[in-house]
């Protein structure tokens, strides 16, 4: 992307011992399709994943970790539209509106380093409509601390379960971006920037539940492309 | 090498006799030999070739480059606040990451048990006797102890890499409420960069470590 050559550089430097490249067929063995299909379907709410993939991983990432990247994906799809908007909006001023812009950018490089990494196997992404927190500054920071919080506990809850060296290597060096944004928002909205000693991390479920308790997701995100619309005059 | 700890500056400093041989004493240590010597930034330095697949011993020889990152921040926060004059916004991070440092130190000694290393000696010079000082080498320190723990993150058994995730996070939002402070870009990299355990021994030797 571009103002960030760096990302691209970092997640291959990360693949220099091929395991991006390596293949899977040990996860392809354990993880029956069917039970990629439950953990898809089985959770509620808005998060919902569209279909399990089928046939081969993207660039050889394992089952897991496809499914765990577009699970991440979603996140990054959500933060990323809400900064966009947000900066479009204009509504934003001073160290704030600064903020949003570079944190912001950020995220759109996350998104494009995951499609990149899933290729043909990433979700698209779902319709946003986010209740008007876009609009002003203060409704904005109290979102963006509220998504930054929600992105650490979420990557933290995943990132032990991640097969390849490579895709954690990468999910950490994330994992701590978000933490710093997180610090970075509730300094600008005026509360603590680190309440705790130790960050907890939030299950799926966890996740999937705030998230559709806000309804800014409108539309759920779709594996695979829809069929064209029938013509309707 | 760049230094991972940026320079103290005379400004910062107040005299400038001290500057410049500060300035000389760390381009001196920098150099790899001489660092390989000192007993607890050695055997940091060494840790790199000693890794391969992660399991429980490895974990705790890990735990032993983590457990002087939490040391270095522990003795570092306690002398800025007696010494550095902080006030204000500054005074309340510092006694927050305190507050924080502490107890990562206390539950990685709790993980190691018998096996946690001795405590080194530090000296932070002039970077815990003024306020800008100490604030520059406070979001130098926190950057390393974030990437030093990165740099970890696929060596740990998945257990020890569950609990180690959710202290990397709480440095990290130190780094970036220290750089908030004073109006900087909190944020300023799209993701992490990991360094070795090499690296982040060669990190807190700059800052003080000086064993």
């Amino acid at each position: 992307m571009d103002g960030f050559p760096n990302f691209d550089e970092f997640l291959m430097t990360l693949d220099r011992d091929g395991a991006i490249a390596e293949t899977s067929s040990r996860a392809e063995a354990t993880l029956s399709r069917r039970r990629l299909l439950g953990l898809s379907l089985g959770a509620s709410g808005a998060l919902v994943l569209g279909k399990a993939a089928t046939g081969r991983a993207a660039a050889g990432l394992s089952a897991v970790d496809v499914d765990i990247l577009n699970y991440a994906l979603v996140l990054e799809y959500l933060q990323a539209s809400f900064y966009t908007e947000a900066e479009r909006r204009g509504a934003l001023t001073g160290l704030t509106a600064r903020a949003a812009k570079v944190v912001g950018a950020t995220e759109r490089a996350h998104v494009e380093a995951f499609r990149k990494l899933l290729k043909s196997q990433a979700v698209k992404r779902p319709t946003f409509d986010f209740q008007g927190t876009t609009e002003q500054q203060q409704p904005f920071l109290k979102t963006a601390v509220a998504f930054e919080d929600l992105a650490v506990a979420a990557y933290k809850g995943q990132a032990p379960k991640l097969q390849s060296n490579a895709v954690l290597a990468a999910a950490v060096g994330i994992h701590s971006v978000e933490a710093r944004h997180a610090a970075w928002m509730r300094k600008l909205f005026g509360i603590t920037p680190a309440v705790n000693a130790f960050d907890q991390p939030a299950s799926r479920a966890k996740i999937n539940k705030i998230v559709a308790s806000t309804h800014f997701v409108v539309s759920k995100p779709q594996l695979k492309r829809r069929k064209k619309p029938n013509f309707t005059g | 090498m760049r230094p991972l700890v940026p320079e103290v500056t005379q400004h910062e400093q107040g005299s400038p006799g001290n500057a410049i041989s500060r300035r000389a004493v760390l381009g001196t240590a920098a150099c790899v030999g001489t660092l390989a010597a000192l007993p607890f930034v050695g055997r940091l330095f060494r840790l790199d070739d000693a890794l391969g697949s992660p399991s429980k011993a490895q974990d705790a020889r890990i735990l032993q480059l983590v457990l002087q990152l939490e040391y270095t921040q522990v003795a570092f926060y306690e002398q800025a606040l007696k010494q550095a004059g902080l006030q204000g916004d500054l005074r309340a991070f510092a006694q927050a990451a305190l507050a924080h440092e502490r107890e990562h130190l206390a539950a990685i000694q709790k993980a190691l048990g018998a096996k946690a290393g001795a405590k080194p000696a530090f000296d932070f010079g002039p970077r815990t006797k003024s306020a800008e000082a100490f604030r520059r080498a406070a979001i130098a320190l926190e950057d390393i102890a974030v990437a030093g723990y990165n740099g970890q993150a696929t060596n740990l058994t998945k257990a020890t890499l569950a609990a180690a995730a959710e202290i990397v996070s709480v440095e990290a939002r130190h780094a970036a409420w220290v750089r908030a402070i004073a109006g900087e870009v909190a944020a300023p990299d799209p993701v992490d960069k990991p360094i070795t355990a090499q690296e982040a021994a060669r990190g807190l030797h700059e800052i003080g470590m000086r064993a």
